[in-house]
C-alpha cells in the first residue's frame, strides 16, 4: 500500500485518504460555456507518469492536499506548494 | 450541577456494577489486569478551532500532534486539562467529569483576557464546542496497549514514532479515532476519542482484538476509591 | 515406527512425547515435532494421495511445505500441507479426493483414458452444447481436486478464528537461513528493530540438516539472533507480498489462539533471503512413490529420523546429492547405486506403479530398487525481487534464473543462495554486511518519516543522508543444466501436467510461455511454479528449439504462498453507529433497519398503527441519524449560499430554512434545513446517510476554492439525541416537559428555532419542523441524555396515546405528505428539476453549486418530473423500481417510492416519468413485477393527505 506524504500528519496509508483525482480548475460559472463547464466536470489529462492528484484526509486531519504521483511506479512525493508549511 | 440534574450514559453500556460519577452513569468495576480499557467518556470534551499560528494557539501552547496538561491559563476550572493538539487548528481539552461548561468558558475568553492585557482585540475566528456529549472517550492502559492498538491501528507507535506527549488521527478497527499517548506513571496508557455513536463498536473491538493479550475492563473511579493510583476522576 | 531410526543428532522430534492421530480412520502414533508426513513415513506409509487428473499414487517429494504429493485434510480443515503441519494429539487426518479409498482410487481409471485428457482438456471439451453444460458440471464436480470444506456454521463457531496485526520494522528479514539470521543481527547490532521471518518451524536453513561441520556455527548463529536486542522473530510464517513504500504482507499460522494470522509490516528496509529451492527432475515416472529429492531425503533422515527406503539409487549433480548420499549409507539404507550426473550420468524411467521397484540409467541398465533420489539443480524463489521491480535472467553456467540486486530498489536487498553460492562463511558475511546496509538506510528513511511527523520529537540537526557500501558479491557455482531426460514425465506435480502436454501445447502453437502456462495450467497449482518453473521454461524452450534466455519466465505475482480468505479478511469490524436511544427500541421488540452505519427501529410491530397514531395523536421517533453540522463564523451565510440552490443572506435568528444542494452536475445531492442560532452561528441538518458527504463537500469548497472564507464546522451529529414529536397533540405532549420555551404558535411558528431545558435537561434544541406533514417539534437533546427524555415524554404522553414510530411508519407519511428522498426518489441522473425543486433553484443568484447545469435544464423544459400517481385500484402496491411503459412500449420512467397508505386506504406512488407523461390527469401503464400491467393516474401534485399544510402550520 502506497504512502501518501501529508503535509500535517506525515507519510500515512493510502487507505486513509480519498482520492479526488487531478485538480480541474473552476470555470466562472456565470460565463463558462456547456464546453468549458463539462470539460471541468469530467475531462482530464490521466497521464502516464507524473501528475498533479488532490486526495483528502478522511481519516487523518481532514485537510484536502496536493501530491505528485507518477502513476507508472507510484512514487508519490508532496506538492511543490506543500514544500514549506501551508496546505 | 444540581441534584435534579438527570443522570447521564455514556455511548458504552457500564460493565457492571453500575454507580454514579459526577451525574455520569459508569461502571463500578475494579480490574488488577495488567491490561486494561476504561470508558473515560465522563470526561468533559471540548473542541477548539482556530488560525493555527494565531494568537489561540500561541495561548494554548500546543502544537498539531502534542499535548500538554496546564491548568495556569485555564485556572478557575480548577482541575488540570489536557489540551491536545487533535489536528492543524484544532484542539480538544480534557477535563474532570462536570466542569464542561468551565472550560467552554474559558477557552471563549481565553482571546480576550489576553486582550485586556495587551490593550488589543482579537480579529481572529475561534471556535469552542462542547462535545463531551458528542464523544466518546476510553482509555487503554499497560505495557502491551501498543501491542493491542497494532491490531487494529496501521500507525507506527513505537515510542520513536509516537511518544508520550503525541497526539494523531487515523483509522482504528475502521473508525476515525484520536489516539492521544499519556503515559500514567510511566506506563503506556492511550486515550482513544471517537463519535459518540460508534463508541460501543470501539470499546467492544478492541476488547475482541485484545482477547488474547488479556485486555480487561476497569471502571472509571473516583478519587477516594483508590488512592495508590493515579484514577480517571482527577484526570 | 518400522521406518523410525535411531536417534539423530539433529533431529527435531521429542521421543519423550508420544502422541496418537489417526490417517484415514487408522490410529498412528508420532513424536512431538513429527509433521504428518514423517510420522506417517516413520510408520511405512509410501501413499499420501492422488494426483489430480490421473489420480496415480503420489508420495514424499519434497518432505517439505511445498511437497505437492501430500495434500490431506486435517478435521474440517481442507488442503493442508501434510509435509509441513505437526502432529497434534487426537487430530483426524484423511486424504483428499479419493473414492472409495486412497489404496483403490476408481478414478485412476482416468490413467487409461489419458489421451481424453490432453493438454487443453478443459477449452477443447467442454466448448457445447450449452444445454449439456449441467451435466458437465456434476461430471466435474464429481472429479475436482481439493479437500472438502466444513458447513459455513463452524465457521461461524469461535473455533474459526483469524486476526491482523501491524507492524513497523525497521528491517524485515525474509528468510532465516544463515544469511537471513546474520543479516538480522548485523541489522539489530546497528540498532534497527527487526523482523525476521521463517517459512520452517525453526530458524537455520539448509544448516539444519548440514550435519558435523555446521552444527556449532548454527548453535552460534541461533543464539546471537536470540540474544540480540530488537529482533522478532516468527517462524512457520512466509511474507507473501512486497507492495509499493515496503509494505509487506506475512502470513503466521501455528498460532494457539488463531486459525491464521495476517501481519502487515510497514518495513523500512526489507532483505529477501529465501535460500534456494531444490528442483526436481523430469523423466518417465518421476512421480511414483519412492522418487524423491535429496533435500527430501536430508529433511526425513536429519530432523525426523525417517528412513526413506531400504534401497537406493541417486542421480546426483551437486554437492547436496552427495550428501544425502552419504546421509543415507549412515543410516543404513543399501544405496545400490550413485549415477553422476557430472559425468553425463542419466535416469530415464522408473519402474513399478505404486512403488518404486526398478530404475533404469542412461546406459540402459535396470537396477532394482525402492528409493530413487535426485539432485539435479536449484531454483532461485526470486518472487519478493521481482515484485520489486528485477527483472530475473536466466544464468546458463548456475543452470538457474538470478536476479540482479542492482535493480532493485534502495529498500530492498537480497543477500544467501537467491543472490549466490559460497561457503557458510561467506554467505555469513554476506548476511551480515546486507544487514548493517539494510540498517543504516531504514534509518535514514525513519529519520525522514519522523521529521515530516508532527507526533515525533523533533530532530537534531539536518537529516543527512550517509553513502552506503553495496554489500560484496557473492560467487556463483557452476552447475549442470539438467531439466529433462530423454523420456517424458511430470512436470506440474500439483495440476498433473507433463513435459509431453508441454510439447503439445507448442506444437498447437501456444509457443509462448505465458501462453502455454495458461493452456496446460503448468505452474498454477498449489506449489505455484516454484518447483516447476525453470522446468516449464526448458521444455518449452527445448521444443520451440529456442534458448532459455529466450524463451524468458512467467510473472511472480503475490501471494507467494497460500493464504486463508479468513486471515485476509482479518476480524470482523465494520462500524456501527447506535443512537442513545437504541437500547430502548432493542427492549421494545424494535425490528432493525441497517441504514448506512446505522442501526435504527424499523418498526415496533405494527407500522400502520404507529402511522395510525401519529395522524391522530402523536408519536416520537429517534431521528438521531440525521446529519447535524455546528456553522460557526461571519463567512456562513456567503457558504450557505455557494452549496444551497436558494438564497441564504437574509435567514433571521432563531428561523429555519429548507435547502437543497446540488452537485457541479445539478444531481441532487442532500437536503435538510439550517437554522441560525446566533449572530454567526448556524446548526445545519443533513440527511441521514448524508452527514458525512455533505461535510466533505462543505470542507471541499472552504479548503479547495474558498480558504479565505472565515468558516468552522463541527460535526455535532452525535452530540445530540434528536427525537422528532409528531401528531396533532404534540404541542400538548412537548409543553408537558418544557418549561422556559412558549410553545405558543405565535410565538414559536412553523420553521422556527428555540434552546431551551426539556424534561430538566439543558442546553436542547427545539425546531419546529417535520418530514411527517402534522404539527412536529424536533428535539435535539445532549446525548447523554437522550433516553431520559425519551422516556420522560413517553410517560407524560401516556394519556395522549404517545407512542414510539419506526422508520417505516416516517416513510409512509412523508409519503403520504409527498415528502421526497433524496437517492430514493432521485438517482445519480435526477438534476433538481427532476425532483420537483424548479422552485428552488435561485439562477439570479450568482454562483451556486450546479448553477450551469441548472440553468441549462431551466432551458430544456423536456426532463423527467417526480410526480404523484393513483392507481386505478386502490389496493395495487406496485413495487419500487416498477418500470411505467410510455406510449411507444418503452421505458417512460419508473415508481420511485410506494406504499399502502393507512390514512387513506389506499396506495401511494411516486414516480420519475419522462416529461412527455408527467402530466397532471394523465394515465399512465405501470408493468408489474408479475408481468401484469396497471393502470395509473397522475395527480396534480406530490401531496396526498393536507396538500394545503394545514396540520402542519396549526
Amino acid at each position: 500500500m502506497m504512502l501518501i506524504p501529508c503535509p500535517w500528519c506525515g507519510p500515512r496509508d493510502a487507505a486513509e485518504f480519498a482520492y479526488l483525482g487531478e485538480p480541474a480548475p473552476r470555470p466562472d460559472p456565470t460565463a463558462a460555456s456547456p464546453e468549458q463547464w463539462r470539460g471541468y466536470l469530467y475531462l482530464r489529462h490521466n497521464v502516464a507518469g507524473p501528475g498533479t492528484e488532490r486526495w483528502y484526509h478522511r481519516m487523518g486531519c481532514r485537510r484536502h492536499l496536493l501530491v505528485e504521483r507518477d502513476t507508472t511506479t507510484n512514487e508519490v512525493r508532496p506538492h511543490r506548494s506543500h514544500v514549506g508549511d501551508e496546505s | 450541577m444540581d441534584d435534579t440534574t438527570p443522570v447521564a450514559r455514556s455511548a458504552i453500556s457500564p460493565a457492571p456494577p453500575e454507580i454514579v460519577v459526577a451525574c455520569w452513569a459508569v461502571s463500578g468495576r475494579r480490574s488488577t489486569g495488567a491490561l486494561t480499557l476504561t470508558d473515560a467518556s465522563p470526561l468533559a470534551k471540548v473542541a477548539v478551532r482556530a488560525d493555527p499560528d494565531g494568537e489561540l494557539a500561541q495561548a494554548l501552547g500546543v502544537r498539531f500532534g502534542r499535548t500538554s496538561r496546564r491548568t495556569d491559563a485555564l485556572d478557575s476550572v480548577g482541575t488540570d486539562v489536557l489540551v491536545v493538539g487533535s489536528g492543524p487548528g484544532e484542539w480538544l481539552a480534557l477535563g474532570a467529569p462536570g466542569r464542561q461548561l468551565a472550560l467552554t468558558e474559558q477557552l471563549r475568553g481565553l482571546l480576550e483576557r489576553r486582550g485586556r492585557v495587551s490593550g488589543a482585540a482579537s480579529a481572529e475566528l475561534v471556535t469552542v464546542v462542547d462535545l463531551t456529549h458528542g464523544r466518546a472517550l476510553m482509555r487503554l492502559t499497560g505495557p502491551a496497549a501498543a501491542e493491542l492498538l497494532g491490531r487494529e491501528c496501521a500507525v507506527d507507535l513505537t515510542d520513536a514514532a509516537c511518544p508520550d506527549g503525541s497526539a494523531l488521527r487515523t483509522a482504528v478497527a475502521g473508525l476515525a479515532t484520536d489516539v492521544i499517548r499519556d503515559d500514567w506513571d510511566g506506563t503506556s496508557s492511550y486515550l482513544l476519542h471517537c463519535e459518540r455513536s460508534s463508541g460501543q463498536y470501539l470499546f467492544d473491538s478492541l476488547l475482541d482484538a485484545g482477547t488474547e493479550l488479556g485486555v480487561d475492563v476497569d471502571g472509571f473511579t473516583t478519587p477516594s476509591a483508590r488512592d495508590e493510583r493515579r484514577t480517571m476522576y482527577d484526570f | 515406527m518400522a521406518m523410525r531410526l535411531e536417534r539423530q543428532p539433529d533431529e527435531v522430534v521429542d521421543r519423550d512425547v508420544t502422541l496418537t492421530f489417526t490417517w484415514n480412520g487408522r490410529t498412528y502414533p508420532a513424536y512431538a515435532g513429527d509433521t504428518i508426513a514423517s510420522a506417517l513415513a516413520a510408520c511405512g506409509v509410501r501413499i499420501f494421495s492422488r494426483s489430480f487428473k490421473y489420480h496415480r499414487p503420489r508420495g514424499l517429494l519434497t518432505a517439505s511445505y511445498l511437497d505437492p504429493g501430500c495434500m490431506v485434510q486435517v478435521g474440517d480443515e481442507p488442503n493442508v500441507r501434510g509435509a509441513h503441519r505437526l502432529v497434534e494429539p487426537g487430530m483426524r487426518v484423511r486424504s483428499q479426493d479419493t473414492w472409495p479409498s486412497l489404496a483403490v482410487d476408481v478414478k485412476a481409471a482416468n490413467q487409461l483414458v489419458g489421451r481424453f485428457l490432453p493438454a487443453g482438456f478443459y477449452y477443447k471439451t467442454f466448448m457445447g452444447p450449452r444445454r449439456l453444460w449441467p451435466a458437465y458440471e456434476r461430471v466435474l464436480e464429481r472429479f475436482a481436486h481439493g479437500g472438502e470444506i466444513p458447513d459455513l456454521s463452524s465457521y461461524q463457531r469461535q473455533d474459526h478464528r483469524y486476526d491482523q496485526r501491524h507492524v513497523h520494522p525497521d528491517v524485515l528479514v525474509a528468510g532465516g537461513g544463515p544469511a537471513g539470521m546474520a543479516a538480522a543481527v548485523a541489522a539489530a547490532a546497528a540498532g534497527a528493530t527487526v523482523l525476521l521471518v521463517e517459512e520452517e518451524h525453526a530458524l537455520g536453513g539448509h544448516l539444519r540438516w548440514g550435519g558435523d561441520d555446521v552444527r556449532s556455527a548454527l548453535r552460534e548463529l541461533r543464539g546471537r539472533v536470540e540474544t540480540a536486542p530488537g529482533i522478532e522473530v516468527l517462524t512457520d510464517s512466509v511474507v507473501l507480498g512486497r507492495y509499493d513504500d515496503n509494505w509487506v504482507s506475512v502470513v503466521q499460522r501455528g498460532l494457539p489462539t488463531v486459525n491464521e494470522r495476517l501481519v502487515k509490516a510497514r518495513a523500512k528496509s526489507l532483505v529477501v533471503a529465501p535460500g534456494l529451492v531444490e528442483r526436481p527432475y523430469v523423466f518417465a515416472g518421476n512421480d511414483v512413490p519412492g522418487v524423491m529429492l535429496s533435500t527430501a531425503v536430508r529433511r526425513l533422515v536429519d530432523l525426523y529420523a525417517v528412513k526413506p527406503g531400504h534401497r537406493a539409487v541417486v542421480l546426483s549433480a551437486n554437492p547436496d546429492g552427495d550428501a544425502a548420499t552419504e546421509a543415507l549409507r549412515r543410516v543404513g539404507v543399501d544405496v545400490a547405486h550413485v549415477e553422476d550426473a557430472r559425468r553425463g550420468g542419466d535416469i530415464v524411467r522408473v519402474h513399478g506403479r505404486d512403488r518404486v521397484r526398478a530404475v533404469e540409467l542412461g546406459d540402459g541398465r535396470r537396477v532394482d530398487c525402492d528409493l530413487v533420489v535426485t539432485a539435479t539443480g536449484w531454483t532461485a524463489p526470486v518472487s519478493l525481487l521481482t515484485m520489486a521491480g528485477a527483472v530475473p535472467a536466466y544464468d546458463a553456467r548456475a543452470a538457474r534464473f538470478r536476479a540482479d540486486p542492482a535493480q532493485l530498489p534502495d529498500n530492498v536487498l537480497a543477500t544467501g543462495g537467491v543472490v549466490g553460492d559460497g561457503s557458510l562463511d561467506e554467505l555469513v558475511a554476506h548476511g551480515e554486511a546486507t544487514g548493517r546496509v539494510a540498517a543504516r538506510r531504514a534509518a535514514a528513511v525513519g529519520r525522514r518519516w519522523r521529521a515530516a511527523s508532527p507526533t515525533a520529537h523533533k530532530q537534531a540537526g539536518p537529516l543527512v543522508e550517509v553513502a552506503d557500501d553495496a554489500p560484496p558479491a557473492l560467487p556463483v557455482d557452476p552447475h549442470p543444466e539438467l531439466f529433462r531426460a530423454r523420456t517424458h514425465g511430470i512436470v506440474d506435480f500439483s495440476e498433473d501436467v507433463s513435459s509431453a502436454d508441454l510439447v503439445t501445447a507448442v506444437a498447437e502453437g501456444y509457443e509462448s510461455a505465458e501462453l502455454a502456462k495458461r493452456y496446460t495450467t503448468a505452474t498454477m497449482g498449489p506449489v505455484q511454479g516454484k518447483l516447476e518453473t525453470v522446468n516449464v521454461i526448458a521444455i518449452i524452450a527445448e521444443a520451440t528449439r529456442r534458448t532459455i534466455e529466450e524463451t524468458g519466465t512467467t510473472t511472480w505475482r503475490p501471494p507467494y504462498a497460500p493464504v486463508t480468505l479468513g486471515a485476509l479478511a482479518g476480524p470482523e469490524r465494520e462500524p456501527v453507529r447506535r443512537s442513545p436511544l437504541q437500547s430502548w427500541h432493542d427492549a421494545h421488540a424494535a425490528t432493525p433497519l441497517v441504514a448506512g452505519a446505522w442501526i435504527r427501529p424499523d418498526h415496533y410491530g405494527d407500522p400502520a398503527g404507529e402511522v395510525r397514531a401519529v395522524r391522530e395523536g402523536v408519536g416520537l421517533i429517534d431521528v438521531t441519524p440525521i446529519g447535524k453540522l455546528d456553522l460557526h463564523g461571519p463567512d456562513v451565510p456567503r457558504l450557505l449560499n455557494l452549496v444551497y440552490l436558494n438564497r441564504w443572506s437574509k435567514l433571521a435568528v432563531g428561523r429555519v430554512r429548507y435547502g437543497v444542494m446540488c452537485a457541479e452536475d445539478g444531481v441532487v445531492l442532500d437536503d435538510g434545513v439550517t437554522a441560525r442560532l446566533g449572530e454567526s452561528s448556524y446548526l445545519m441538518t443533513t440527511t441521514s446517510s448524508g452527514a458525512a458527504t455533505v461535510w466533505e463537500w462543505l470542507e471541499r469548497w472552504l479548503q479547495t476554492e474558498h480558504p479565505d472564507w472565515r468558516v468552522h464546522i463541527t460535526p455535532v451529529t452525535t452530540a445530540y439525541a434528536s427525537i422528532n414529536v409528531a401528531g396533532p397533540r404534540s404541542r400538548e405532549l412537548v409543553r408537558r416537559v418544557v418549561a422556559d420555551v412558549d410553545l405558543d404558535p405565535d410565538a414559536f411558528p412553523y420553521m422556527h428555532v428555540r434552546t431551551g431545558t426539556v424534561a430538566g435537561v439543558a442546553d436542547c434544541v427545539l425546531w419546529r419542523i417535520g418530514f411527517t406533514g402534522e404539527l412536529s417539534y424536533e428535539l435535539h437533546v445532549p446525548a447523554g441524555h437522550g433516553l431520559h427524555v425519551w422516556e420522560a415524554l413517553l410517560a407524560a404522553g401516556g394519556d395522549l396515546g404517545a407512542r414510539a414510530f419506526g422508520v417505516e411508519a416516517q416513510r409512509i407519511l412523508r409519503l403520504e405528505k409527498g415528502h421526497l428522498i433524496v437517492g430514493q426518489d432521485t438517482d445519480g441522473l435526477s438534476r433538481a428539476g427532476s425532483a420537483g425543486l424548479e422552485g428552488l433553484v435561485k439562477l439570479d443568484k450568482e454562483d451556486f453549486a450546479g448553477r450551469p447545469e441548472l440553468a441549462w435544464q431551466d432551458q430544456q423544459r423536456d426532463y423527467p418530473r417526480l410526480v404523484g400517481l393513483r392507481t386505478t385500484d386502490p389496493t395495487v402496491v406496485p413495487v419500487e423500481g416498477s418500470q411505467v411503459v410510455a406510449d411507444d412500449g418503452g421505458i417512460g420512467g419508473r415508481v420511485t417510492s410506494s406504499r399502502m397508505s393507512p390514512t387513506l386506504d389506499r396506495s401511494v406512488v411516486l414516480a420519475q416519468l419522462d416529461a412527455s407523461l408527467a402530466h397532471a390527469g394523465s394515465e399512465v401503464t405501470i408493468a408489474m413485477v408479475d408481468g401484469t400491467r396497471v393502470t395509473a393516474v397522475v395527480t396534480a401534485g406530490l401531496a396526498q393527505v393536507d396538500p394545503e399544510g394545514e396540520r402542519l402550520h396549526g
